[in-house]
């Protein structure tokens, strides 16, 4: 935050128009990724590029190198977030055990007159 | 008590050296560690958001991934690049502000309200297409027991997906108008290179704006890319554009 | 005479500099000042909560209906735990003692964002206003219960969606009051002073404030949600659309779990305050207490499913949630240890703020230890929805937070007001409110345990007995209650004047150059390079010139 330590303007500016880049590329990479390759997993690749694209605009665009402090909170904050996800997600969801009988997971092709009167 | 006037105070301690006390007055590192805090309230909500959608993703994957086949993937993707334009003309703004620029960082920030207003247009544009196809919050094909109803995973994913990008949309609006604000106060000169705290809180509000829709962006659209429902393409996409005819004209 | 803080004049304001108390008062930015206006509105509401559970028990008194109807029950006990819940034991000790007492006791002048904290204030009573304006519009309160479950919460005719928006705005309030103490605790703790020569009760605020920034949001979105879903139909929580009202469940009590120990953290901190103060005794392992105050709020982060053991949700969560729940007991039974060991072999001073902190020592006993026994799957089972769970929450809130909310008022009331109460009648009170919180709830354990369900507004006639044994300790209880407040609130004019440390202890807010402090607190930050509770033969170590904060012992 300091106007002491600013560099050069032009500098700053090419490193910015860099990144612009980079996300841009990566950007492109996600509409070709579906059609090219690795096409089974492609939600988690899709997601993964997103989470380089969060790198990059966290760690340049939002200041967030050595600021060793902040790190360290938004590290907690996800680190919950992730949390709630392991545990809904990974320990309930995923051992659902009423998928046959439940009302709520009825099937595409399954009737829908039984729930009309709810 | 206006913080230009204010004097640090000194501490001493028992040796006599000097301890300057940080004041909340004046405290540039505190304004920011503050919005920063407020940020991840903000990931929290859309993280509770996200793992709404996985929990029904799990129950439901054949019909998320169909679902999300059937979205406009192209106009999807100009926003998504739209807002990483909007990224940078609001760095450069602060950058320019910090280098004593003020009039160049007052046109970064005017651009990037263009740009946000551009996102809003084509989102605009994006529910219309979607609302003629009959795809809409209160539309038959989201409620249950009649003819037009979809299966209970499409009328979740459609109902997250109207959520998740309305809530979106809302902070884009409310960017816009914090943006405003920003111009009004650097033009009565509370916002200066040497105190400009508001203008670099404002622009990690934007990037985070930017990151959010850095994972709408793939956990809609992008799910079902690829697959044979996907029936996205480019021609369409203009095609339907210009049936939308003249009420949606935005750019 | 020197001036104090409720003194005219003696504050900044948000907006220009207005004339009169009035809007002086209205406009403060003064962390104490809004801390006291945080502690009027909230024991207003209070004895609004209060009185409307007095209404229900006197309906409980016999079986059949008395004077209310089911409906208008139902109405009853959610506004009794709407009121209870968010409006009074959420902001409670943060939005209070943090507010007055936090920047004193680390030296600062006020918190880093005093018009932020202005502004939060009346967020706060925004959301109040819109809470009770449900109560005279429309089909009236909500019927859900505070918790909203859905799908009922989606079909009801009543004033819902009022009750969320207000939720939703008193989340943002306290979200936005976490903020603000956290950013103060890291940046205005004066020179020399750090994390583990801070006073226990700012650590418990410290916690608690995490807490309210990263549990909040999630409530935040889920009424957001909620609200939309009521307005527009989407079907997230509606089961006729595929939605699972269980998956409302889990994200209600991602928040709301957490939500009890941002009560009971900076509570437990007033406790660590009282007990080394009147054992006139250094506190026995400051760091184990500060540490599980930390490990409290993150434990607290991952046992929400205990909520959820009927519910549906999935055996193995159930297991794991019952394994976690656990694991809270162990930091609470470090601090609960540590306070004992404090007062072994101290010169232990029986005053009014002491015989409540000892008090809650055995309520919240045996509101932790009850909890233990419904954090077991099976043994839940048969006690959920049951009185025997709401004598566990009343024994743990109303016992531990509560209870220490009035240990803390009693506690700082001389620094608040540079006035003293009379402690003989305090104490009485004390008596009062012990006696009858007890015969008021424990035998609802009993009741619960046969099989008395929570939330009827009519039982089977073998319940009437323990009904009617609570009855009575209502009405004590509540006496002691007015009793309480009147002793208090006579003493704001009338009390005796007393000094800036009445009470011989050791923290930096008793070091103030007048009683009541002034304005902008300390005369000059003074240099911390002492433990905060550092007594040597039942003295305090530290003393201070109050003119030049040196230290001059």
């Amino acid at each position: 935050m300091s106007t002491t330590n600013l560099g050069s303007y032009k500098e700053a500016q090419s490193g910015y128009i860099k990144i612009l880049v980079g996300l841009l590329v990566l950007t492109t990479v996600t509409f070709v990724q579906p059609h090219m390759f690795l096409t089974d997993m492609n939600l988690g690749i899709q997601l993964f590029i997103g989470v380089v694209k969060a790198y990059l605009i966290l760690a340049y665009y939002m200041h967030l190198k050595g600021e060793t402090q902040i790190i360290w909170f938004a590290g907690f904050s996800l680190f919950i977030v992730a949390v709630f996800f392991i545990i809904v997600i990974g320990f309930d969801v995923a051992n659902f055990q009423y998928m046959d009988e439940s009302h709520i997971t009825q099937h595409m092709d399954a009737p829908h007159a039984s729930h009309a009167t709810h | 008590m206006s913080s230009h006037a204010y004097v640090a105070e000194i501490a001493t301690d028992r040796d006599g050296n000097e301890h300057v006390v940080q004041g909340w007055q004046d405290d540039m590192y505190g304004a920011k560690l503050g919005f920063w805090l407020f940020m991840f309230t903000e990931v929290l909500m859309f993280g509770a958001m996200f793992m709404t959608l996985t929990y029904y993703m799990m129950l439901h994957e054949a019909d998320f991934v169909h679902a999300s086949a059937s979205l406009n993937r192209y106009l999807g993707g100009f926003n998504t690049v739209v807002l990483l334009i909007s990224a940078l003309t609001m760095g450069l703004g602060l950058l320019k502000m910090r280098h004593g620029d003020i009039k160049g960082a007052k046109t970064m920030i005017w651009a990037t309200i263009v740009l946000a207003f551009l996102f809003l247009g084509v989102k605009g544009v994006e529910w219309s297409l979607e609302y003629s196809h009959g795809v809409f919050l209160g539309l038959d094909a989201l409620q249950p027991g009649n003819e037009h109803s979809k299966p209970f995973g499409q009328i979740l994913f459609f109902g997250m997906y109207f959520t998740m990008t309305g809530i979106h949309g809302v902070h884009i609006l409310g960017g816009i108008g914090i943006m405003l604000w920003l111009l009004k106060r650097i033009n009565s000169g509370k916002v200066t290179p040497e105190h400009h705290i508001l203008h670099f809180n404002i622009a990690l509000y934007w990037d985070l704006v930017h990151l959010i829709w850095v994972f709408v962006f793939p956990f809609y659209y992008m799910m079902g890319a690829g697959t044979e429902m996907d029936t996205a393409t480019l021609s369409s996409t203009i095609e339907a554009i210009s049936h939308l005819g003249g009420s949606n004209e935005h750019h | 005479m020197s001036k104090s803080y409720l003194d005219l004049d003696q504050t900044h304001c948000a907006i220009g500099h207005p004339k009169t108390a009035f809007w002086q008062w209205m406009l403060t930015v003064d962390h104490k000042r809004i801390g006291l206006m945080y502690a009027a509105v909230i024991f207003t509401f209070f004895f609004v909560a209060v009185a409307t559970a007095f209404a229900m028990r006197l309906e409980l008194f016999a079986p059949g209906a008395q004077f209310m109807d089911g409906d208008t029950f139902n109405q009853a006990f959610t506004l009794h735990g709407v009121i209870m819940i968010f409006l009074f034991i959420i902001p409670g000790v943060p939005a209070v003692f943090g507010n007055i007492v936090m920047p004193l006791m680390i030296g600062a002048k006020d918190v880093s964002f005093p018009r932020l904290n202005w502004f939060t204030f009346w967020l706060y009573i925004t959301g109040a206003l819109v809470a009770l304006s449900s109560l005279w519009s429309g089909e009236g309160f909500a019927d859900t219960g505070w918790t909203f479950y859905a799908p009922y919460s989606l079909t009801t005719n009543t004033n819902v969606i009022t009750t969320l928006v207000a939720a939703f705005i008193l989340g943002m309030a306290s979200i936005l009051t976490g903020l603000n103490f956290l950013v103060t605790i890291h940046r205005l703790r004066a020179p020399g002073m750090d994390f583990f020569k801070m006073p226990l009760f700012v650590w418990g605020i410290y916690a608690t404030a995490w807490i309210q920034l990263l549990a909040t949001p999630v409530i935040g979105i889920t009424l957001v949600l909620a609200i939309l879903e009521k307005y527009f139909g989407i079907g997230i929580f509606d089961p006729s659309k595929g939605g699972d009202p269980v998956l409302f469940e889990h994200l209600f009590w991602i928040y709301s779990h957490p939500a009890v120990y941002l009560m009971i953290l900076p509570a437990f901190g007033i406790m660590s305050e009282i007990i080394p103060t009147f054992s006139r005794r250094e506190v026995f392992g400051y760091r184990t207490i500060a540490l599980s105050s930390a490990s409290i709020a993150g434990i607290g982060y991952l046992v929400w499913g205990h909520h959820l053991y009927t519910s549906g949700m999935a055996d193995t969560a159930k297991v794991i949630f019952s394994f976690l729940t656990f694991f809270v007991a162990i930091p609470t039974g470090i601090k609960f240890y540590d306070w004992v060991f404090t007062m072994y072999k101290g010169k232990i001073i029986l005053t009014t703020p002491m015989l409540w902190a000892l008090g809650t020592i055995i309520t919240f006993t045996i509101g932790g230890l009850t909890g233990v026994t419904i954090a077991m799957v099976g043994v839940d089972i048969h006690l959920q929805d049951t009185y025997y769970t709401v004598a566990h929450f009343h024994y743990a809130m109303l016992g531990g937070v509560v209870f220490l909310l009035f240990a803390g008022l009693h506690y700082w009331f001389p620094l608040m007001f540079g006035r003293m109460y009379n402690e003989g009648h305090a104490k009485f009170a004390f008596y009062l409110n012990f006696i009858g919180f007890n015969v008021l709830w424990f035998p609802m354990f009993i009741a619960g345990y046969y099989g008395m369900p929570r939330r009827y507004f009519d039982y089977l006639p073998e319940f009437e007995i323990y009904h009617q044994i609570s009855f009575v300790g209502a009405v004590i209880f509540i006496t002691g209650l007015i009793t309480m407040f009147y002793v208090l609130i006579r003493a704001i004019k009338n009390g005796e004047k007393v000094g800036p440390n009445h009470w011989n202890a050791t923290t930096l807010e008793w070091h103030l150059p007048t009683s009541p402090p002034p304005l902008e607190n300390h005369t000059k930050v003074p240099y911390v390079d002492f433990m905060p509770y550092e007594y040597h033969h039942g003295q305090p170590v530290v003393k201070f010139d109050y003119e030049t904060m040196k230290r001059i012992d």
